[in-house]
């Protein structure tokens, strides 16, 4: 059974956000336009974090895209009453969003804020409803969504390799967000095979996971960036 | 001081429920009016979806979460004031403790709309009943927001028959003096109460055991509700504190509507002759001692997180201690510490007039209190990109404040079809004169505690 | 003749009526005693005390606790999910949940075990007066043995303020 996990390379994120758009066309995420996302109700599953560091003109800009985290301890999963909220065999955090009666307990216990609700009903600017991902379910007003590794396309591959007999290659399976990042920053891949490119980049002595101390074994690390000091 | 008796006692608590003057009507057109306003507003919400509230990413939980865990608190004031009062056999108990429960029953119920109102999708709230569903699956009862269904709901069962059981001998009352459809009613709801030495007995078993068995229910209610915030890792939620800490600021707060309750009441009712100065300085001395303790949990609270020192939860902590919420919190500290300490600490101001001054600095102060441990954590966790300001909007407010009219709705209603001072229990305590009274546990009319 | 009947004006008298009650011979079960509040600095308040609800309500709370326990055990067990690696029975939080619904046991079994032996009316027991309400205490027998009905009414009439009525 593989345990999906992903690599964020600091050192190679220039923030272009691509992986942002990627990831609002693939997951079917509608827009709420600049109103409504000044009042905090935008659904970035994956957002390009900035920080700066130092004073003017000394300053440092720092990237971080920071998504679900997917933790193998997630403290969303146990606060749901409903269960729409849990871990899948393969170390997914998911989502079922038929189960969901919108607590938003989850989206208060998870520390990285990887989780958003929906405040109205989906809707896109003409023609962008023509472009919506058939793989995946649009959600209603009042259901909580976030980041799924695209599982749709881990789902997807697995059923491919497994008509083909034959395992899923490294690197096979891409979520939009790695597909679409041009500085290849992104990783994605299984943590169990000691193999993969993404196994390896996890045991770099630059990775570390983010909010470690929370202690919720995140399936993300994050490659901390090189600089000319360091 | 006069101490009405037999007769007299039947003539005064019984008139409210034969007799309706025009300010019944307005206050019901009034309190009616505000409720339906709000329920609008709460249809409308449901209808145009969440957004019309102030929610927003991070801080998911506002004013209804706050108004939830106000309400529930509140209503601790009565069936376990009233419990823990029955089991010690305290005299002065006998005309305070209906309208007590009646407080807890309605807050109860009020308090429970909340965690629906507050959903995002409320036409789906059924699915936390344990239940076998065709979509073959059960409620995960490792789940805070569970384990509250469960208590409020063993607590609301709880309370109402707490409530009832000492109204069938008053239903009873009310069927022998009056005709027709009301007879009928107040007979059905009598349950062929005729008043034998073993109906007397077995109440009074109920009674006692339905008291043991609430008190450590509502200690498990409040101690619930403050497990949906600790059991989250959120800086300054997951602390062993919560628990006690909501239990007692749930007390105090109970205490303060009560009074409130009873001056209302004493005024509006002209019951005078029962609820004496006495029953307010009694329970005034109560929420003193509610206050010292909350002002401990606090300080204790403050401190540990203080010297704990951990960037995250520091954060939230300047946050409330002198950032955006300093005005808020330090108002709180004031209402419910300073306010209550003056006012019920010193003998003179211990009148009716300052324990009702105190109770309501005390509800609004508790009101902060749960606003200041849920919004200003949840603008502040962990990631500062992440941070975030909330603010309530019209509809939230419109819908939060509306629940105090519905209480005050529900009360008078009460107060119109049951008398709101248990009538045989006032006989049984053979109204003796408050100077005289016996020292609380000499007093044992209605049966020593069988245990 | 359906019932005699006597009311009292005070908890003294009514005991002397039933006094002389038992001294014609009736058993206190035969005795109707119906007062606004409970007479218990009276001898006759005590009759029929003896009661099993303390029983009945621990197992009722066993019943609940069961119920709890059953309920989690079963719906967990059946369908494992995991949910942020907790163990997949949990017994700290499901205590949370058996010790509610025990609780909820004691008190519902309290309640049923009230209304079934004190307030469902048993066969032949309807006597009441409406005055009753205003304090006054009522002592009778009801469905008696019409030859007895005489002496009754002379022992119900013997003590100071007593108004005898028959049905």
């Amino acid at each position: 059974m593989a345990r999906w996990g992903m690599a964020a390379d600091l050192d190679r994120c220039n923030g272009c956000g691509g992986c942002v758009v990627a990831c609002h066309a693939e997951n079917n995420i509608s827009t709420v336009g600049p109103e409504q996302a000044s009042r905090g109700r935008a659904k970035h599953w994956i957002r390009v974090e900035r920080y700066w560091e130092g004073d003017f003109p000394d300053v440092k800009l720092k990237f971080r895209p920071t998504m679900c985290q997917q933790c193998g301890n997630a403290p969303c999963e146990p606060v749901c009453p409903t269960y729409a909220s849990h871990h899948t065999e393969d170390g997914l955090n998911a989502q079922v969003y038929n189960r969901c009666i919108g607590t938003r307990y989850c989206a208060n216990a998870c520390p990285y804020n990887a989780r958003f609700f929906d405040f109205f009903n989906p809707s896109w600017e003409k023609p962008l409803q023509l472009q919506l991902n058939p793989d995946v379910s649009l959600r209603e007003v009042g259901v909580m969504e976030k980041c799924t590794f695209c599982v749709q396309r881990i789902r997807g591959t697995q059923t491919t390799a497994k008509t083909e007999g034959r395992e899923i290659r490294d690197g096979e399976i891409q979520p939009a967000c790695v597909q679409a990042c041009s500085t290849r920053a992104l990783v994605f891949g299984d943590l169990e095979d000691r193999e993969s490119e993404v196994s390896r980049l996890s045991r770099s002595p630059r990775g570390s996971k983010l909010l470690e101390d929370v202690g919720t074994r995140p399936a993300v690390t994050y490659l901390a960036r090189l600089t000319e000091e360091a | 001081m006069t101490h009405p008796t037999g007769s007299q006692i039947n003539r005064d608590l019984l008139h409210p429920l034969f007799n309706t003057s025009w300010r019944f009507y307005l206050l019901v057109a009034i309190f009616g009016g505000i409720v339906l306003f709000g329920l609008a507003t709460w249809f409308t919400q449901t209808v145009n979806g969440y957004g019309v509230t102030g929610i927003r990413w991070p801080v998911y939980w506002g004013f209804y979460v706050t108004s939830f865990v106000f309400w529930i608190g509140i209503s601790h004031a009565g069936t376990l004031i009233s419990a823990i009062l029955r089991l010690v056999n305290a005299g002065w108990r006998r005309p305070v403790t209906r309208c007590a429960e009646v407080i807890t029953a309605f807050a109860l119920i009020i308090g429970a709309l909340f965690p629906i109102i507050h959903l995002g999708r409320p036409w789906l709230a059924f699915w936390m009943f344990p239940y076998p569903s065709e979509r073959l699956i059960w409620p995960n009862f490792r789940s805070p927001l569970v384990w509250d269904f469960f208590a409020i709901n063993t607590y609301l069962t709880g309370s109402l028959l707490f409530l009832y059981l000492p109204i069938i001998p008053d239903f009873a009352i009310v069927r022998d003096k009056s005709t027709g459809l009301r007879r009928k009613i107040y007979g059905a709801l009598a349950l062929g109460w005729r008043g034998t030495p073993k109906q007397w007995h077995r109440l009074e078993t109920a009674m006692q055991i339905m008291a043991i068995a609430i008190i450590p229910v509502a200690v498990s209610v409040h101690t619930i509700v403050s497990f949906d915030f600790s059991m989250a890792p959120v800086p300054t939620w997951n602390t062993t504190i919560f628990g006690p800490y909501f239990v007692a600021g749930a007390i105090f707060s109970g205490i303060a509507g009560l009074l409130i309750a009873m001056a209302v009441l004493r005024k509006f009712l002209h019951l005078e002759a029962y609820l004496h100065p006495l029953h307010f300085e009694n329970l005034g001395k109560l929420m003193l001692v509610m206050a010292l303790l909350w002002g401990y949990f606090v300080f204790n609270e403050r401190l540990v997180t203080y010297y704990g020192n951990e960037p995250a939860e520091m954060s939230v902590y300047w946050r409330t201690q002198s950032g955006t919420f300093a005005p808020l919190f330090w108002t709180m500290v004031i209402c419910n510490f300073v306010l209550p300490l003056i006012l019920m600490g010193i003998r003179r101001f211990r009148t009716i007039t300052g324990c009702v001054i105190a109770s309501i600095g005390v509800v609004i102060g508790m009101w902060l209190e749960r606003f200041l441990i849920i919004v200003p954590a949840l603008g502040h966790k962990y990631l500062p990109y992440s941070y975030g300001i909330y603010r309530p909007t019209p509809p939230e407010i419109i819908v939060a404040s509306s629940t105090f009219a519905a209480m005050a709705l529900l009360y008078v209603l009460f107060a119109k079809v049951v008398p709101i001072i248990s009538i045989w229990e006032l006989k049984a305590g053979e109204h003796p004169s408050p100077e005289l009274l016996p020292p609380a546990t000499e007093e044992h009319r209605l049966g020593d505690l069988h245990l | 003749m359906k019932a005699v009947y006597g009311l009292y004006p005070s908890g003294a008298s009514a005991q002397q009526a039933v006094n002389r009650l038992r001294a014609a011979g009736l058993a206190d079960r035969e005795i109707t005693i119906l007062s606004a509040q409970p007479m218990e600095d009276f001898e006759f308040g005590h009759i029929d005390k003896a009661t099993y609800m303390w029983w009945f309500a621990c197992l009722g709370g066993l019943v609940g606790m069961s119920i709890g326990f059953g309920l989690s055990w079963v719906t967990e067990m059946s369908w494992p999910i995991n949910v942020g690696g907790l163990p997949t029975w949990a017994w700290w939080p499901n205590l949370i949940i058996i010790f509610e619904l025990t609780m909820l046991g004691a008190i519902l079994a309290t309640i049923i075990t009230l209304v079934v032996t004190g307030l469902l009316p048993s066969k032949g027991q309807t006597l009441y007066d409406p005055e009753v309400t205003d304090g006054q205490i009522l002592v009778g027998v009801e469905n008696p043995v019409d030859s007895r009905v005489g002496d009754f009414q002379k022992a119900l009439e013997a003590p100071n303020g007593a108004r005898v009525k028959t049905l």
